[in-house]
């Protein structure tokens, strides 16, 4: 079980102290952020790609660089790559640069955005938002695994005889997560390739991940790639906690209340009831987490976004060493009546030995 | 079993909105022989409007009252007449309908106000809001003003238009409408496959 968190990396005033963090604040506080995640004991950071304010999450490449230079051990994924609006041939070669850079500690998650004028500011048309991402994921694979492409497509211009250089560490692509939130395709399109499926699970009711993760399971087994079960979900979720869970109650509540997500919508305590966002101590946090498998079986991968809504770097980094605190408890209880045919989430290490036992099968044949 | 959902966006209790929705449901009722009636008050569905405008998901009543619309045969909707136009309550509540849940739905408009300078409402406000999602709108309307509560010509307007509906509502499936849009629910159930995705997106 990969337990991690992911950042949308936005700028929004304190509303305690009516103060707006820089953006050079915020784009160090990530930096810090992913640090400090690595130092409890997670193992995903995972940061989300805007190009529009009031975000500093454009040009994730560069980020997750520098955070890997200062890390040893911590994953670093997106939470999403914008593949509808960006280059495939750029993601192709952005990642696989910084897959070597990293030794393998990378992998990429893919969505299709949730700004509507991102299509525009990059030429492309969002009523073809799933045509977008079912074409350009189609020829990024391309691109990874096969060493010259000659492509023709609708969006793009056409390849010929073109190498995305540098090629993927080792000949094995970065793992690929396909996120969404309401888009049964995107499922489908998880399930047709055998890649991973992640559910932002945050600011969404229960009911409706698991209609998703149903699919995307259901349509993984019907293409070939194993038992439903052993299809690779992720899922996010969100926390505050305190050692009190009153005193979490209290110190969030300003925070959500005016949150630009839910703010000014319904109250804390419904929310609560109607999302996986938990606000209260380490114990239901933990408790609150290990009850997603009961929705979504099994799972590879949960993701919580900790730093948002304006809440400073001091509380953030609180918030990791309490996760840090709960951590090794969410590992065994996630570990407890797993069965052992459930995969882990694939890693770097676990794909080179699956290609490497796949070349040796086909030379003895 | 016919089943026909009435949506009225009164707000005051009791409400005039509400008592054309009863005598047009009444007679609509009557007009189907049996019909399975839910009835979707507004006002009580006015902060969980808000609230899914604001977080993007309905939740418990709403999203009953939503999926009972998109599973109607027929629908009577009832909105008093605020600025000259239907209620923003009511607006909303459309607004959150998933488009194409009332394609080749048969709906019955009306509306009640003050005066009989606002009947035009049904027709520059209300027809071509449900024309927009593809709904069967029947062809008689039913404006009442508060002086037609005492008036004898109101009842042969909830009577004809009521048998408009019905007769809308026992004929017509929505499900078999030849384009009627796939919905999420749709896609969930039975995915488009990937293989036609792929061959729709290098479709120009």
């Amino acid at each position: 079980m990969q337990i991690g968190i992911f950042s949308v990396g936005d700028v929004t005033p304190d509303p305690t102290t009516g103060r707006t963090p820089t953006e050079n604040e915020r784009i160090k506080a990530t930096v810090a952020i992913a640090q400090h995640a690595e130092e409890v004991g997670l193992d995903v950071f995972a940061t989300g790609e805007h190009h529009n304010p009031p975000f500093i999450a454009s040009n994730p490449t560069a980020t997750l660089a520098f955070i890997g230079a200062r890390t040893e051990r911590i994953i670093l994924s997106t939470a999403t790559t914008l593949i509808t609006t960006t280059d495939p041939v750029l993601i192709a070669e952005d990642y696989a640069k910084i897959q070597h850079l990293l030794d393998g500690r990378v992998d990429l998650m893919m969505g299709r955005g949730n700004t509507g004028p991102v299509y525009p500011w990059f030429g492309k048309d969002i009523r073809q938002g799933i045509n977008l991402a079912v074409e350009n994921y189609g020829l990024l694979r391309r691109l990874w695994t096969e060493d010259v492409v000659d492509w023709e497509g609708r969006f793009r211009t056409p390849l010929q005889g073109y190498t995305s250089t540098p090629r993927p560490l080792d000949g094995v692509p970065p793992f690929v997560w396909h996120g969404s939130i309401r888009s049964p395709e995107i499922a489908e399109q998880a399930a047709y390739y055998g890649d991973g499926f992640f559910h932002n699970h945050i600011f969404w009711p229960a009911a409706h991940t698991q209609q998703m993760v149903e699919l995307y399971r259901r349509r993984f087994e019907h293409y070939g790639h194993g038992p439903a079960d052993t299809a690779i979900v992720g899922l996010g979720g969100q926390f505050f906690m305190r050692p009190n869970s009153q005193d979490a109650v209290d110190e969030f509540r300003p925070y959500f209340d005016n949150a630009p997500v839910y703010g000014h919508g319904p109250s804390l305590e419904d929310f609560t009831e109607a999302t996986p966002l938990t606000v209260g101590s380490p114990q239901q946090v933990l408790e609150r987490t290990l009850s997603f498998r009961e929705y979504v079986g099994d799972y590879q991968r949960q993701l919580f976004l900790v730093d948002h809504a304006g809440l400073p770097l001091k509380t953030v980094l609180e918030q990791l060493d309490l996760l840090g605190e709960i951590l090794p408890a969410m590992r065994a209880g996630f570990a407890e009546g797993r069965p052992a045919h459930v995969p882990d989430a694939p890693t770097h290490a676990s794909l080179l030995a699956k290609a490497e036992a796949a070349a040796l099968q086909e030379v003895s044949a | 079993m016919t089943g026909i959902v009435v949506v009225s966006a009164g707000l005051s209790v009791p409400s005039s909105t509400r008592l054309l929705a009863d005598r047009l449901t009444e007679a609509t009722t009557a007009a189907l022989g049996e019909a399975e009636v839910t009835r979707i008050e507004l006002r009580d569905l006015a902060h969980q409007l808000t609230d899914r405008l604001l977080t993007g998901f309905a939740t418990g009543e709403l999203a009953e009252a939503i999926e009972a619309v998109r599973g109607a045969d027929g629908l009577v909707v009832v909105t008093p007449v605020y600025s000259g136009s239907y209620s923003g309550l009511f607006k909303t509540f459309v607004d959150v309908l998933e488009p194409g849940a009332l394609d080749g739905k048969p709906v019955l408009i009306a509306a009640t106000a003050g005066t009989a300078r606002h009947s035009l409402v049904l027709d520059h406000a209300l027809r071509p809001l449900f024309s927009y999602q593809r709904a069967v709108v029947v062809p008689t309307g039913v404006f009442a003003a508060t002086d037609d509560f005492g008036d004898a010509g109101l009842e042969d307007r909830i009577q004809r238009a009521a048998g408009e509906l019905a007769a809308l509502a026992g004929k017509v499936d929505a499900s078999g409408t030849a384009h009627r849009r796939r919905s999420v629910d749709d896609e969930l159930a039975d995915p488009t496959p990937f293989e036609e995705l792929l061959r729709r997106a290098s479709q120009a």
